[in-house]
């Protein structure tokens, strides 16, 4: 059965525009992040022998796999998980995006497209703990916006199309693949003026402050265990 | 950005925003996500858990709110401000405000910027905020009176030159009445020695007898050693202000009487934030490259003990002690494991603290919050915690490498009724020093 025009158009070309949009716009960003001058660092470098610039940015980077770095992701192994299942189901989210119009053969592949789906279905549970979690607690919604609130139940109803979508059938209909695709497009649009960029920004904010860690020989994190 | 509804000040604070961004505090003021990890690591929240206004990202946007409307490129903040909560500043009222949270409410400890996963590093862009209601003169009474005295006298104590020489004279007396030899002085601007010792004022105001100390420590060292008459104050207030101008003018002082005097290196005594703005920021703030080698008294005297030049027995030092990490120490220039080293070697009963080095919590007297006095109920209050973590250490002392931090730490020990006395490296390893006593020599 052949893909209707509209579906064809949200998945090609809409798909593509606003790809390009993003892209345009993140690269705006990345420019005026640059504008501004790096600070440097005059001084020697201190801290025990051993600590670098070079190792301090690595440490920050790979702090991200690396829990037991922070006391935050130590003490709170359970955010770390659902950090670990939320950002799986964006990779998920992502891949079906190119999957779907560029290689749909791979979908033929039920053991793959279960994991797709498991993958968004977790995301979703744990974005719906999140939203939970930032309404009843005070602290959190002190540091809410309603970016925060939409960008979170954007991402809840996009994992819940996601596994709805993942088998690409348009047999069933086309429903499932058409919200999918006009709310990834609506996503492209929204995500570069919304606190989801900040994977945009995360390697550089990430990388300067590794960077003055390591020279002040603070990163690698040293600490005396109990 | 429209002028007519906003006071002076806070135009002129949004006009030098744009001038104090460098990329760090752009990354960290745009990169922030609400995620809330940061809230548990700081001793305000955790000592008022039912307060969010303490929490540091909620802080952080007071700050973020402006900046949101702006400098932030092509954020929501500009078209939809209210999407992202962006405001912009009008009244010096909300300058006031902004004083309050940025001076009253954090100390620039730093320990959140650890416990970012994004490596938004908030205490950075506070020191900024500070920066631009200091430029405009809005700050605690406190923070403009060491401010101007840094300035005018050339140290924050607003120590006159003759009272700072008539202590050193008075230590210079008993420390050779205790040595019984008349030449165990301390030099004054002496030429082409190897060290120059450079102090906090307060030990000449309230503890003169640390740099009593930190000579007998020299002497039995047999250093090439001097204290300068000018440029001895390694302490600076640009830090806790925010104003890199007071910073480097600061700086510059301690590092320009070490060039006239031709030494090799500049030592500290143990100071936390005159650590880190002499040796880690100064440079900076002066924009200049300083030729001259820098060290912590800690890494003096650990150097001596290793390698032969002092003796010392720590069956002296008969305590108990644990260990206080200094946050400008520990989280800003790495220094963490020599003050343990040298105190292993110094005592015989250490306790560790937990958590500690760069995990450890502030004092509560950073940020120059001892200068704060209108914040002094939320700084007591803040305190529970490092007052629970001392608690649960037994020990009799707590040792911390930081003047800031003795009297912190001393102000909480007496709010919470522990008992613990505090002190530092020089004073236990002056105590623990085995000097083999000379003949007397005559004076000539
Ligand atoms: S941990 Fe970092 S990203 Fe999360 S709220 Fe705190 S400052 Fe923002
Ligand atoms: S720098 Fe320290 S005092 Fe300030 S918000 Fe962060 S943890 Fe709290």
């Amino acid at each position: 059965m052949e893909m209707s025009p509209l579906l064809h158009f949200v998945e090609h070309p809409l798909q593509l525009g606003c790809k390009v949009f993003m892209l345009s716009i993140y690269a705006y960003r990345l420019i005026h992040l640059f504008s501004y001058m790096a600070g440097g660092e005059r001084q020697a470098p201190t801290g025990p022998p051993g600590t670098t610039r070079a190792k301090g940015v690595v440490y920050s980077w790979a702090n991200i796999v690396m829990p037991w770095a922070m006391e935050s992701t130590r003490k709170k192994p359970f955010y770390y998980i659902q950090f670990v299942i939320f950002h799986l189901g964006m990779v998920a989210v992502i891949g079906l995006t190119f999957i779907i119009p560029y290689g749909p053969g791979l979908l033929n592949s039920v053991g793959l497209v279960w994991v797709l789906q498991v993958m968004m279905a977790a995301a979703c549970a744990v974005g719906l703990y999140r939203l939970y979690y930032r309404i009843s607690s005070k602290h959190m919604r002190a540091i809410s916006t309603p970016d925060d609130y939409f960008s979170l139940s954007l991402l809840i109803v996009l994992f819940l199309v996601g596994v709805l979508a993942a088998p690409n059938n348009i047999v069933q209909g086309e429903g499932a693949l058409l919200t999918f695709f006009f709310m990834t497009a609506f996503f492209l649009v929204y995500v570069p003026f919304s606190k989801i960029m900040h994977y945009l920004y995360y390697p550089f904010t990430r990388y300067y402050f590794g960077k003055t860690m390591g020279y002040r020989g603070i990163y690698p994190v040293r600490r005396g265990y109990k | 950005m429209t002028t007519s509804t906003r006071s002076h000040k806070v135009q002129k604070v949004l006009e030098r925003m744009g001038k104090k961004l460098n990329r760090q505090m752009f990354g960290s003021l745009v990169a922030c996500v609400h995620c809330g990890m940061c809230t548990e690591a700081c001793h305000y929240v955790l000592a008022n858990p039912d307060d969010p206004t303490y929490a540091p990202a909620y802080k952080a946007d007071r700050i973020r709110k402006f900046f949101r409307r702006h400098y932030d490129g092509l954020n929501l903040g500009r078209f939809f401000p209210w999407w992202v909560k962006a405001r912009s500043l009008y009244t010096d009222e909300e300058l006031e405000e902004l004083k309050d949270i940025v001076f009253g409410k954090c100390t620039n400890c730093r320990r959140c910027s650890v416990n970012c996963p994004m490596g938004v590093d908030y205490a950075t862009f506070n020191r900024m905020a500070r920066g631009l209601l200091v430029s405009v003169g809005i700050m605690p009474e406190g923070v403009a009176h060491v401010s101007k005295d840094q300035w005018e006298i050339g140290n924050q104590m607003g120590v006159l030159k003759e009272d700072y020489l008539e202590t050193l004279e008075w230590m210079s007396e008993e420390l050779q009445d205790e040595l019984g030899d008349p030449n165990a002085a301390i030099p004054i601007d002496k030429k082409n020695v190897e060290i120059m010792y450079t102090i906090n004022p307060r030990e000449v105001k309230y503890d003169p007898r640390s740099i009593a100390d930190a000579a007998k420590i020299f002497y039995a060292a047999q250093e090439s050693w001097m204290m300068p008459s000018e440029g001895w104050d390694m302490t600076n207030f640009g830090l806790f202000s925010g104003d890199d101008d007071l910073g480097g003018a600061v700086a510059r002082r301690v590092y320009e009487k070490a060039v006239e005097l031709g030494v090799k290196k500049i030592v500290m005594s143990e100071c936390g934030h005159g650590y880190r703005s002499t040796r880690c920021e100064g440079p900076n703030w002066a924009k200049t490259d300083v030729a001259v080698e820098m060290e912590s008294s800690v890494l003096t005297m650990l150097r001596y003990v290793k390698e032969g030049r002092i003796k010392v027995d720590k069956t002296r030092n008969t305590e108990s002690y644990t260990f206080h990490d200094s946050c400008n120490n520990a989280r800003s220039c790495g220094l963490f494991e020599e003050p343990r080293e040298l105190l292993n070697l110094v005592v015989s009963d250490f306790r560790e603290m937990y958590p500690n080095r760069a995990e450890n919590f502030c004092c509560t007297g950073g940020g120059g919050a001892m200068s704060m006095s209108e914040y002094t109920p939320e700084r007591l209050k803040s305190g529970k915690i490092k007052a629970e973590q001392l608690k649960a250490t037994g020990a009799d002392t707590v040792v911390t490498s930081c003047h800031n931090c003795v009297d912190g730490l001393t102000d909480l020990i007496k709010h919470y009724e522990l008992g613990i006395k505090v002190t530092q490296l020089v004073t236990l390893v002056a105590n623990a020093l085995v000097i083999e006593k000379k003949e007397p020599a005559s004076k000539e």
